[in-house]
């Protein structure tokens, strides 16, 4: 027979209730309880989630974490595409899930063009950025909505966006994808979530900070996987800009602010961003008068050279987070100024 | 590796088997679970397994030097120099740029340049609580409470995977003596592990994490955006999910302990049917608190003395566990205010022996005091929390108080103010069930719980930054 708990609750911290279980009768199984029930856990998350193991396989980032993942996950997968209950659960869960419906709206496309045998492309008006130029300025436009997005590197930077424009009145959507990269459509694919985003939210200017993930292998020409950081993985990567701009931009009826990346710590990830650079700069070609690209790197690392602090207001202050790649919160402020001084050039609020 | 996750659902399966398997000869299951853990702890950071190892040594002989040792004075002087190297250590990882900026600020400003160089230290996961158990090992060694215990035995009891990176802070002396025979095969709560590793996984990734991005997120970093109504909707969800959060992470690891065949303390029980703040702190990470008590508070003097004298202690003990939470001063306010939360009840003990208030009043001052602090202890700077707590004069409609919140709010505090026997009873008969019964309910309860999982995964626990 179980025994009354005679003390449910502590009367004092000494009384740290070690022999709880006893009192409850709870010790009465074997270990070999413990191991079947493990398995019987197991079995029904592989027969019933086997894609999804597989599918987190491939999302780690660490590759001894993927590998072990991916050990469990490929015959998990497997086996729960030969049985009926991956979709039975999929189907008793799938209200509950918390992310955007993105089936229906168009990815990537990643049809890059040839060079040689590509017509040439039309220079359009909205190549040029009419300040650059010294021509008249357009009217300034009435700020509504913005929305910023893009990976970790978007965040807090989003909320002092969000804590300077919301006073006057302007919706600001904060839509933060951590994990994410543009190369990789594993969590997310950036070419539909910006449609989604846009037909959601229809923001009349984008902020956009992301590419710290971004060195994935991307699908080239015939299929086969182009790996970073050549001539052709920026390509294809630039490519990839350009349709998220195009979306963003709305025929232009939007402006998009785009952040390039500061140097990182790690100097190979630091020469990752100089291609992500290169290629948001390539991408941005066609729309500059739409299109503002933020440059982060004479502000937080001078020349490409990583530094924690700098000076802000006559003050030293560390900028970046331990690390060595996010902006921290001092950071984070400074990186909204910037955008906010670009908004302010376009947008009245 | 977060508890809630695939390379965790993966491991512990693994080595619950083979820790069985083990169990009947130490000489192998002992470096067996030391591997364990350690690969557990280098999923996080596998630099600071270093660390991990250097406080064991450390520890270690500390503890064989003061036991060795005959005179009194001398085991002073050696435990005080453990202790202080521990701080160090902590002081160095948790605390070094919050003092190296502070300083380069005063000393900027007099023109003397910026004597610390300004670099942001990554702060390794779960120091605070492995320094912490690392000083209540040396420090119980030095007070004769418990023998010093061997290499391996003091790397498994800092180092063991449950309990590593957020808690309970167990002391050497409930967990060695588990660790002096092997545990028995055939007396093992399984079912109750099963059934708090369920609750534990509610908790955080349906409730807190729900909490956590529907409401308190957009409140705490837009505050302008929101007006009273709102902030103090978030303040009541960020009430609810902290406690969702860290006790559902202990639960979990309660939990999985109870299946490995070992117990640990009690860390929270009902905090918020407190009715002052001298019982929240007995409800609240009950291992803390005792902690705090036995290796703060005590030593500074306790009880003993003038009662200014105490009063001084409890707010020194608050401050410096305020402080424990993190590098800020939003922190070290919040511990304050407790602090002087506590002293009242004190004092108020020692003015009227008896309350004069009716109990259901003390609740509920206690119990918004405690939300309305969650502000300053939530808020990412002294101005957000100061430009929240000025949001909760201003009246406008409430805009995040939707059914589903109201509900997750209401599932965390209810319970806790209703008779607890029920809910103990219940969960007491959950526990003695056929675990061949809960464990499809426990598989059925994760594939819906991952269900509610956004694409970014789990949220971080928010005592992992601790």
């Amino acid at each position: 027979m179980p025994t009354e708990p005679k003390h449910p609750e502590p009367k004092h911290p000494d009384d740290n209730l070690m022999e709880r279980f006893d009192r409850a009768g709870a010790r009465k199984f074997r270990a070999r309880d413990a191991i079947i029930a493990a398995v019987i856990v197991s079995a029904i998350l592989i027969v019933c989630a086997g894609p999804s193991i597989l599918k987190a396989g491939h999302e780690e980032t660490s590759a001894i974490g993927r590998a072990a993942v991916l050990a469990v996950g490929k015959p998990a997968g497997w086996i729960a595409n030969r049985l009926p209950f991956h979709s039975v659960a999929d189907t008793a869960t799938d209200w509950l899930s918390p992310d955007p419906n993105l089936s229906g709206l168009p990815g990537f496309t990643d049809d890059i063009a040839t060079g040689a045998n590509a017509d040439i492309p039309l220079v359009t008006p909205d190549a040029f950025n009419p300040s650059l130029i010294g021509a008249p300025a357009p009217p300034k436009m009435r700020l509504h909505t913005l929305l910023v997005t893009g990976d970790s590197m978007s965040e807090p930077m989003d909320s002092y966006i969000a804590d300077t424009l919301t006073p006057d009145g302007v919706r600001v959507v904060q839509d933060p994808h951590i994990g994410t990269g543009i190369s990789s459509t594993l969590i997310v694919n950036w070419g539909k979530l910006s449609a989604y985003q846009v037909q959601h939210y229809h923001p009349n200017a984008v902020v956009v900070f992301i590419g710290a993930n971004d060195s994935y292998p991307m699908p080239g020409p015939n299929g086969r996987q182009v790996n970073c950081c050549g001539v052709e993985w920026a390509t294809i990567y630039a490519q990839r800009v350009r349709q998220m701009m195009n979306t963003y931009r709305q025929d232009g009826m939007a402006r998009v602010y785009w952040l390039m990346l500061p140097a990182m710590r790690d100097p190979a990830r630091t020469q990752n961003g100089l291609v992500v650079n290169a290629a948001i700069n390539v991408a941005a070609e066609p729309w500059l008068d739409q299109i503002r690209i933020i440059n982060t790197v004479p502000v937080f690392t001078p020349g490409d050279h990583y530094r924690d602090s700098m000076t802000i207001n006559g003050q030293p202050t560390i900028v970046r987070e331990s690390d060595g790649i996010h902006l921290n919160n001092a950071g984070s402020q400074l990186a909204s100024k910037l955008v906010l001084a670009s908004v302010d050039q376009d947008f009245t609020r | 590796m977060l508890f809630p996750s695939v390379q965790f659902g993966i491991f512990f399966p693994i080595v619950l088997a083979l820790s069985w398997a083990l169990m009947s000869r130490p000489a192998l299951w002992k470096p067996f679970i030391l591997v364990a853990s350690y690969v557990f702890y280098a999923a996080a950071s596998p630099i600071f397994c270093l660390l991990l190892g250097g406080v064991t040594l450390w520890n270690y002989g500390a503890a064989r030097l003061i036991h060795r040792s005959a005179s009194e004075q001398r085991r002073r002087v050696l435990c005080a120099v453990a202790v202080t190297g521990n701080l160090l250590q902590l002081g160095f990882f948790k605390y070094y740029t919050f003092f190296a900026q502070s300083f380069a600020r005063v000393f900027h400003d007099v023109g003397l340049g910026v004597p610390l160089p300004l670099i942001n230290i990554a702060l390794p996961v779960g120091v605070s609580f492995f320094t912490f158990q690392a000083i209540s090992y040396t420090v119980d060694v030095k007070r004769r409470l418990i023998e010093p215990a061997g290499l391996l035995d003091t790397a498994i009891y800092l180092s063991f995977f449950p309990h590593l990176v957020s808690g309970p802070i167990v002391r050497a002396r409930e967990f060695l003596p588990q660790l002096a025979s092997p545990r028995d095969p055939r007396r093992v709560a399984v079912s109750a592990g099963l059934t708090l590793i369920g609750i534990g996984l509610v908790k955080k990734v349906v409730i807190a994490d729900y909490l956590g991005s529907k409401v308190v997120d957009p409140v705490f970093a837009v505050p302008h955006a929101y007006h009273g109504p709102d902030v103090l909707l978030a303040a009541y969800a960020y009430t609810a999910q902290i406690y969702c959060d860290f006790s559902g992470y202990t639960d979990m690891a309660i939990g999985l302990a109870l299946l490995l065949g070992f117990v640990f303390p009690q860390n929270f029980n009902s905090p918020y049917r407190s009715t002052g703040f001298q019982e929240f702190w007995r409800r609240w990470h009950m291992t803390l608190s005792r902690f705090l008590r036995d290796f703060l508070y005590i030593p500074l003097g306790g009880n003993r003395g003038p009662k200014w004298f105490m009063y001084r202690n409890l707010m020194i003990t608050m401050l410096l566990g305020g402080l424990w939470h993190g590098a800020g001063w939003t922190y070290v306010i919040w511990g304050g205010l407790h602090g002087v939360g506590v002293v009242s009840n004190h004092a108020m003990k020692e003015r009227f022996k008896a309350p004069r208030t009716p109990a259901w009043l003390r609740w509920f001052v206690t119990f918004n005091l405690v939300a309305l602090l969650f502000i300053i202890f939530r808020a990412p700077s002294i101005g957000v929390a100061w430009s929240l707590f000025k949001r909760l004069g201003s009246w406008g409609t409430p805009t995040l108080l939707i059914a589903p919140v109201a509900l997750a709010i209401a599932v965390t505090i209810i319970p806790q103010l209703l008779p607890p026997r029920p809910f103990q009873r219940l969960q007491d008969w959950a526990g003695r069930l056929n675990p061949a019964i809960l464990a499809p309910a426990l598989a059925v309860l994760i594939l819906f719980c991952a269900a509610t999982v956004p694409s970014d995964g789990v949220a971080p626990f928010i005592y992992f930054r601790f």
